[in-house]
C-alpha cells in the first residue's frame, strides 16, 4: 500500500516503500532536507527546527531531529542502515525563511549554512535548493523517482 | 465611503468571534462536561477566548476589575451550569471556513495563534520577565482580525502580494495601502468595541508595529517578538508567510538573542506537541460547512 507520510517540526520520516510520498508543511525559518538514494529508491525527509545542538542539549539527546547538525546526520544514518548507499545519497533543501529584513535572529540563513558545513565536512553536494526569502514552504519527496517538489503560495516547483 | 468604512462597518455586526463546530459543540456537551476540559478547549482557542471575555466583561459578575485571561473568566463563571449558560448566550455559534485571504485553515490558524502565546509566554519565562497572566491570552487574540479581515484580503491578494514582493512592502502595510486598514488594527478595534481590556486590545492592535504605541508595554513587546518567533518556527503559516518586520527596538528592550530565541523555540515546540489534539478536533473535515 502506498502511504503519505507526514513530517512534523523536529521530526524525520523514511521510507522503502517506492509507492510512498514524505511531505512537509509550513517550512519557515525551519530547514526540510530531502535525502534519496537513486538505484535503492529509498529516502527520507527531515524537518529541522535550529542550526545546531548547541542552542539546546538536553534537547538534542530527547530529539536529534530538532538541529540540521545531528537531524541530517541521524537520517543519513538510518537510511544506511536501510540498505542505501552513502556515496550515491542525493540532497536536496528548502526553507530557511526569513522575517523581512530581519538581520538579528537570522535563524533561516542559520540553518541552512549549518547544513552546507555538514555537507562539506562530509564531502558531500547539495543538489538543489530553494531557500531564503519570507515565503512559507511545502516540501514533497516522491519515493519513486526521488522527484522532490516544492509549493508555495499555490505554486508547485521541481527542485 | 472608504474600504475602511466599509470594512469597519461590516465588522459592527460581528457579535461572536468564528471557532470550530466541532469544540465548539463539545462545550454544550452533556452535564458531566467538567471545568478542566472546557477550560483546556476555550484557552488555547483564539475565537472561543474573546467570545468568552466578551461575554464575562460585560456582565454583573466582572464589574470589580477587567477579566484578562479565559481562566480568571472561567473562576468568575464558577460551575458549569453557569458556564454553559453564558457560553450558550453567544460564545459558540459559529463555525469557520477556510481564512479566507490568508489562505489558513482553522486548524492553522489555530495553531499559529497558540504558538503565539505560548512563545509569548516562554519568552518571558527564558528572559526572567515577572510578565503579567495575560501575555498568553494577549499572544493568542493576537492575530485575531484575520478572521474578520481574510474575505476582503482575499478579494484583493493578488494586489497585495505584488505590493509585499515587487514593492517590498510588509504584509500589514501593504492592507493597509490596499484597504485601509490591517488586521492588527483591525482585531484590537473590534476587542475594544466588544469591551475587551485595554491591557489586551492595545497588544492586539499594535503587536506588528509596537513602535507605534507611545506607551511602554512589556506584555505588547513579548507578544511581538512571540509572534514572530511563531513565525519563524512555521505553525500554521499562510500566505501573509514572515512578511512582517521585527522591530530593532523591542528585541534591544527586551535583551533578547538569537542564542535566548533558539532555546525559546526549542521549549515552545516540544510544548507543542501536548495541544496536537486540540488541534485536529479543528481540521478541515469537522469545519467545512
Amino acid at each position: 500500500m502506498n502511504n503519505t507520510h507526514v513530517v512534523g517540526i523536529s521530526d524525520m520520516k523514511l521510507s522503502t516503500n517506492p509507492g510512498d510520498v514524505i511531505v512537509t508543511y509550513s517550512l519557515g525559518s525551519c530547514l526540510g532536507v530531502t535525502v534519496y538514494d537513486p538505484k535503492a529508491r529509498i529516502g527520507g525527509m527531515v524537518h529541522c527546527l535550529l542550526p545546531t545542538a548547541a542552542a539546546a542539549k538536553e534537547k538534542a539527546r530527547a530529539n536529534p531531529f530538532m538541529f540540521v547538525n545531528t537531524g541530517v546526520a541521524m537520517t543519513v544514518r538510518r537510511l544506511v542502515d536501510l540498505g542505501a548507499d552513502k556515496n550515491r545519497l542525493v540532497f536536496k533543501a528548502a526553507g530557511g525563511a526569513n522575517m523581512r529584513k530581519d538581520r538579528i535572529f537570522d535563524t533561516g540563513v542559520r540553518n541552512f549554512n549549518a547544513l552546507m558545513k555538514l555537507l562539506e565536512r562530509n564531502g558531500r553536494l547539495l543538489t538543489a535548493k530553494d531557500v531564503g526569502g519570507t515565503i512559507p514552504r511545502t516540501l514533497f519527496l516522491y519515493l519513486d523517482t526521488g522527484r522532490v517538489v516544492v509549493r508555495s503560495l499555490g505554486k508547485e516547483s521541481d527542485l | 465611503m472608504s474600504r475602511r468604512d466599509e470594512i469597519l462597518l461590516a465588522c459592527e455586526k460581528v457579535v461572536a468571534m468564528p471557532t470550530c463546530v466541532r469544540k465548539a459543540g463539545a462545550l454544550l456537551d452533556g452535564p458531566e462536561t467538567d471545568l478542566a476540559r472546557l477550560s483546556r478547549i476555550i484557552e488555547h482557542d483564539p475565537g472561543l477566548t474573546a467570545n468568552l471575555l466578551k461575554v464575562v466583561n460585560a456582565s454583573d459578575l466582572a464589574s470589580d476589575r477587567p477579566v484578562l485571561t479565559a481562566r480568571e473568566a472561567l473562576d468568575v463563571l464558577r460551575s458549569p451550569e453557569v458556564l454553559r449558560f453564558f457560553i450558550s448566550t453567544g460564545v459558540a455559534p459559529y463555525y469557520v471556513h477556510v481564512i479566507a485571504g490568508y489562505d489558513q485553515a482553522p486548524s492553522q490558524f489555530l495553531q499559529h495563534s497558540t504558538t503565539v502565546a505560548i512563545a509569548s509566554r516562554e519568552l518571558a519565562a527564558a528572559l526572567k520577565l515577572d510578565a503579567p497572566g495575560h501575555v498568553y491570552t494577549a499572544g493568542l487574540l493576537s492575530g485575531i482580525g484575520k478572521l474578520l479581515l481574510g474575505a476582503y484580503v482575499q478579494v484583493d491578494l493578488r494586489q497585495i502580494l505584488h505590493m509585499v514582493f515587487d514593492e517590498g512592502m510588509a504584509f500589514d502595510r501593504a492592507e493597509d495601502r490596499m484597504l485601509g486598514i490591517n488586521h492588527a488594527e483591525l482585531g484590537g478595534i473590534v476587542l475594544e468595541r466588544w469591551g475587551l481590556p485595554d491591557a489586551l486590545t492595545r497588544v492586539v492592535c499594535h503587536h506588528l508595529r509596537p513602535d507605534e504605541y507611545e506607551g511602554r508595554d512589556v506584555v505588547l513587546d513579548l507578544v511581538h517578538v512571540g509572534n514572530v518567533l511563531a513565525k519563524m518556527i512555521g505553525v500554521g503559516l499562510g500566505a501573509d508567510g514572515l512578511n512582517y518586520e521585527v522591530s530593532p527596538s523591542v528585541v534591544e528592550r527586551l535583551g533578547v538573542t538569537s542564542a535566548i530565541l533558539d532555546r525559546v523555540s526549542a521549549e515552545v515546540v516540544v510544548e507543542l506537541q501536548s495541544l496536537w489534539d486540540l488541534f485536529l478536533e479543528c481540521s478541515d473535515d469537522f469545519c467545512n460547512l
